[in-house]
């Protein structure tokens, strides 16, 4: 119910029907039936409701807490627990499986209600641009030295200063070698072979997929340009008939247990199930690939500012990161966690692969509206086929 | 009952129903004809542009598909759904009771759980293909999960109940001396059933259908676990629009949409049985 109230004082505060409609809500009862002992009742109805709708909030607003939303799997309750033991700060923590939800529930209040948030990386230029989260003070921060160069001035924060890089990772082709033992699989323009109809499994992610319909045509996979969307659409219009699945958040059971066969995932998830099925294979494409990162932010006037700095800077503890990489398997952006991971996690081509592949990544940056109105009418008719 | 408490509940359920029934439902109907923006949920500037793009053969494309699942859906329920009510409300009362208890049971587990449940199920290492393949009664597989079969699976199974409860109450009241008369007077057992028991739960028959259709329109869920999130249906469209398109407007009016296309279908069959009644009366 908060929400629905949130959502009604945002979107046209001024006008139509800020509080007026709340109010009329309740005076029909009390002009028809001023004191009647009948309506008793229905009035301390009334007002447990209201203490009800604002309990919720009281409990959010509670001094010694941090409030956290993050990607599910990407923050292990371990480091909660251990991250409350230390500090005596309670952390309320809730989680999302996609930016567009994050950001739709952002743009749904104008007070954050957040303390940390944890966007991929083209969602921190957005949110930057539109003022929804605010300047670091890296400072402030003195486990910052922990974090990798490479990951402190990248494109989508030139600055560096809008957010803390944690996990990235690259995505790529898996194929199960069980099932196709003999294949020569190299690029990307090698899923579009007819052998492999109805069988493969991509992400249920406009951006991932487009990078790929992108990538094949030789286009930049953060073109903004409309007329090359278009033709990235109809690209992967002919590969459609080859989709058995769209999906993102169960990959690593999906491919240990044989559902799917072949097609995109993100590294780690490979990683995670080629431990228990060493059938799959993970195939970085020759006509280039997306990294993404996924970086924990601050949003504008947060709640408790002081204990998200705690938070920030426990997370950038070189044995914090190293944690989330033993329970996750997503690569981490701290250069120190190296030290305290088993040699076969830092030795995997898969989670960390050598100079000569990186180079041919692109760090996934931000596209304007149009772009994105174009995008999401494609991928709705995609769906369609 | 006392007739305070009577009108706590009363008023405890009205509320409910105005909060979060009325109350959002009218909140979708004032952002439909409001202005769409990117920053925003809405702006406050009157249009019917939200309408108008509702006119685009895409959206007319989903809304085609979902009706077809619907009606399927819908018909598979009637199907399974009729004969079960029509035994049950036949039943010693004891053992109608338990029945129910376990019609219901399931619903003790969120319907998330459940499909998840039946992905299990219909795996390609799931329980279905293990006991076949080890039953020699096939040698590849059965690949049904990410297909239309699947969704149309869990889509049934889900909705199923929603069917055979209003179809029960209306044949447990049932006089069973109708029967006997038709009987009686001569007429065959498949003139019975056409003339005298399927007109009579008729009000059931579409109550149950009610139910079924439209959920089964926007249970975007079921589509997206057991379906690969490949075929579209109107909850996903709404779903999209709101969360990935980011547009709150066009979300907004194609569940208004959908609403008044219910409410109509409802008021046609409310209007005709009204006529009938009136026919009925002057008959008396």
């Amino acid at each position: 119910m908060k929400y629905t109230f949130r959502a009604l004082n945002v979107g046209f505060v001024s006008c139509v029907c800020s509080q007026k409609s709340c109010i009329n809500l309740y005076t029909p009862f009390a002009r028809k039936f001023p004191a009647s002992p009948k309506f008793k009742s229905l009035w301390v109805y009334w007002l447990g409701l209201i203490l009800l709708s604002s309990f919720s909030t009281l409990a959010m607003a509670e001094s010694n807490v941090v409030n956290v939303y993050v990607w599910s799997q990407e923050l292990s309750p371990k480091i909660v627990e251990n991250f409350q033991k230390e500090t005596g700060i309670k952390v309320n923590y809730s989680t999302f499986d996609s930016n567009e939800v994050l950001y739709a529930k952002m743009k749904a209040s104008q007070q954050s209600q957040y303390d940390v948030i944890e966007p991929s990386s083209y969602y921190i230029t957005r949110m930057a641009r539109e003022g929804m989260i605010e300047k670091i003070d890296l400072k402030a921060l003195s486990n910052y030295h922990n974090l990798n160069p490479a990951f402190q001035h990248p494109e989508y924060d030139p600055g560096g200063e809008y957010s803390i890089p944690w996990v990235w990772g690259l995505t790529g082709i898996f194929v199960n070698r069980r099932y196709y033992p003999d294949d020569k699989i190299t690029a990307w323009r090698d899923l579009w072979s007819a052998r492999y109809h109805g069988a493969l499994l991509l992400l249920d992610d406009p951006r991932e997929v487009f990078n790929i319909g992108l990538l094949t045509l030789k286009y930049n996979p953060n073109d903004q340009n409309v007329s090359h969307l278009k033709e990235a659409y109809e690209n992967l219009v002919s590969l459609s008939p080859n989709v058995r699945v769209y999906n993102s958040s169960s990959v690593p059971s999906m491919l240990t247990d044989e559902d799917v066969a072949m097609g995109i995932a993100w590294g780690s998830d490979v990683y995670k199930a080629q431990v228990e099925n060493p059938n799959i294979e993970f195939i970085y494409p020759k006509e280039g690939f997306v990294i993404w990162v996924d970086a924990f932010a601050i949003p504008k006037n947060p709640p408790h500012r002081e204990n998200a700095y705690k938070f920030l800077n426990y997370i950038l503890k070189a044995q914090t990161a190293a944690l989330q990489v033993t329970e996750s398997y997503y690569p981490t952006a701290n250069k120190a966690a190296m030290a305290y991971l088993p040699k076969e996690i830092v030795d995997s081509e898969i989670l960390f692969p050598g100079p000569e592949t990186m180079k041919r990544g692109h760090f996934q940056s931000d596209i304007n509206d149009d772009a994105i109105e174009a995008l999401s009418r494609y991928w709705q008719l995609l769906k369609l086929q | 009952m006392k007739p305070k408490l009577h009108y706590f509940s009363v008023g405890l359920i009205a509320t409910w129903l105005g909060v979060f029934g009325l109350l959002s439902f009218l909140l979708m109907v004032v952002i439909s004809f409001l202005q769409q923006d990117p920053d925003h949920i809405a702006l406050p500037y009157f249009t019917f542009q939200n309408y108008i793009d509702l006119l685009d053969p895409m959206f007319l494309k989903i809304f085609i598909k979902s009706f077809y699942v619907a009606i399927i859906v819908t018909g598979g329920c009637l199907i399974l759904g009729y004969p079960f009510a029509y035994i049950l409300s036949r039943l010693p009362e004891k053992l109608q009771n338990i029945s129910l208890l376990l019609l219901l049971l399931p619903f003790w587990t969120s319907s998330v759980v459940r499909s998840y449940a039946m992905m299990s199920l219909l795996k390609t290492k799931g329980l279905l293909n293990t006991l076949l393949l080890s039953m020699g009664i096939i040698h590849q597989p059965l690949q049904i999960l990410f297909t239309p079969t699947a969704v149309g699976i869990g889509l049934i199974y889900n909705l199923l109940p929603f069917m055979i409860l209003p179809i029960y109450v209306n044949l447990e009241r049932f006089d069973i001396a109708l029967i006997e008369a038709a009987r009686d007077l001569g007429a065959k057992w498949t003139t019975v059933f056409r003339k005298v028991i399927i007109p009579l739960s008729m009000p059931g028959i579409v109550g149950g259908a009610t139910l079924v259709f439209l959920p089964s329109m926007t249970l975007f869920f079921i589509s997206d676990l057991l379906g690969g999130a490949k075929s579209l249906l109107l909850g996903n469209l709404i779903e999209n629009q709101f969360l990935m398109a980011n547009n709150w407007p066009r979300g907004a009016a194609t569940s208004v949409l959908l609403t008044l296309i219910m409410g109509a279908g409802l008021l046609m069959y409310w209007k005709r049985t009204k006529n009938k009644e009136a026919e009925h009366e002057a008959f008396l």
